[in-house]
């Protein structure tokens, strides 16, 4: 490629990347992070997740679609799934599950609570049968991948609760393992 | 120091520098939502350390390397937790929400495309060239604020800097970016 080309394409890029974008804090947020961290700082609670980590880079792993369409429209919870989807899994061998939700809006401050059976670990999270974090939702479908390790061969089910605003659903998943 | 006179020291010394922290903990994340994370623990930990927060002479770098610590620090937390969105593909999307428009629907319609390509682009870098090249093209860093930052020797940073507009120049020529 000739210089001059290159140099052409270098003044692009640049004028491309002062131009990119950049959202501002949401108003009021300055003030909400300041307050938190002058009364809560020594608790802290954070503005977003509750709990820290979670396992594994998103793998080709399942994807268990765990709220239709018409996520958090309906009024209550939970609502029992007659076709509990499940996994089988090979003893202290971790796989990926994504879980994926789909929002007819854009949700902030939504909590997600995962809870374990007692023979299923998330990887990061040794010995906890529970982990509840704050996440914000996009309209449209979201994905989080999970990462299990089975600790016993007796597996059991796994629960995920979304709730925002006092509404929410449980979701199940049936863990086997071999 | 009571404890009301300690948040107001507290906020005069910090509050100055929101903006290019908030901007700051966008460029290292890259997501919304742990940006947003990443400077609320940038402030609980300032807080923790307001006696030595009041001696420093440069307030906004102090903070801007906290944050850069607690970012790498916790790199690998940050790029677990996220909840992506399914349908954003190569771009996160939430960067591009704030584009400013113009009259212009097809001009505006070509500049989104063009963002969309760029930030594609931004994507396949690494972190640290990704890092180097939104704080010095985007946001007006200067090498030895960025050697300050990251702690590297400002040759490295020239050296990233240069690749990572070579592979931009790269990934955009391959796709047509380029008039």
């Amino acid at each position: 490629m000739q210089n001059k080309d290159m140099d052409k394409q270098d003044t692009e890029i640049l004028a491309l990347l002062k131009d990119y974008p950049m959202p501002q804090a949401p108003t009021g947020f300055y003030d909400q992070a300041l307050v938190r961290a002058t009364h809560e700082g020594s608790r802290r609670q954070r503005n977003r997740w509750l709990m820290t980590g979670f396992g594994g880079a998103v793998a080709a792993g399942l994807v268990l679609w765990m709220v239709g369409g018409f996520f958090l429209t309906a009024p209550d919870l939970p609502v029992a799934d007659p076709a509990i989807p499940s996994i089988t899994m090979t003893l202290e061998e971790p796989r990926t599950i994504n879980l994926v939700f789909a929002s007819a809006e854009r949700l902030d401050s939504a909590m997600l609570t995962v809870r374990l059976p007692s023979g299923v670990e998330m990887s990061g999270f040794p010995g906890q049968r529970e982990v509840t974090w704050q996440t914000s939702l996009n309209a449209g479908k979201n994905f989080l991948p999970l990462k299990l390790i089975a600790t016993s061969p007796v597996g059991g089910e796994v629960y995920a609760t979304l709730t925002h605003d006092n509404r929410g659903r449980t979701f199940r998943l049936t863990v086997d393992v071999s | 120091m009571s404890t009301q006179q300690q948040q107001i020291a507290f906020e005069k010394l910090v509050r100055p520098h929101f903006d290019r922290l908030y901007r700051l903990a966008w460029r290292l994340t890259g997501q919304k939502a742990e940006a947003e994370d990443l400077f609320q623990e940038l402030l609980i930990k300032a807080y923790g350390k307001l006696d030595d927060l009041v001696k420093i002479d440069e307030p906004g770098s102090w903070l801007s390397r906290i944050m850069y610590n607690l970012f790498i620090d916790e790199r690998r937390r940050f790029a677990r937790r996220r909840m992506h969105t399914v349908e954003e593909g190569e771009m996160s999307g939430d960067g591009l929400d704030g584009l400013p428009g113009s009259d212009n629907p097809a001009w505006n319609h070509e500049r989104l495309e063009r963002m969309q390509k760029l930030d594609s682009a931004l994507s396949a870098l690494s972190d640290e060239h990704r890092m180097i090249v939104l704080l010095h093209d985007t946001e007006g860093y200067k090498l030895t604020e960025i050697q300050e930052l990251i702690g590297i020797p400002v040759g490295t940073v020239k050296s990233r800097l240069h690749r990572a507009r070579a592979r931009l120049r790269e990934i955009l020529a391959a796709d047509g970016t380029f008039s």
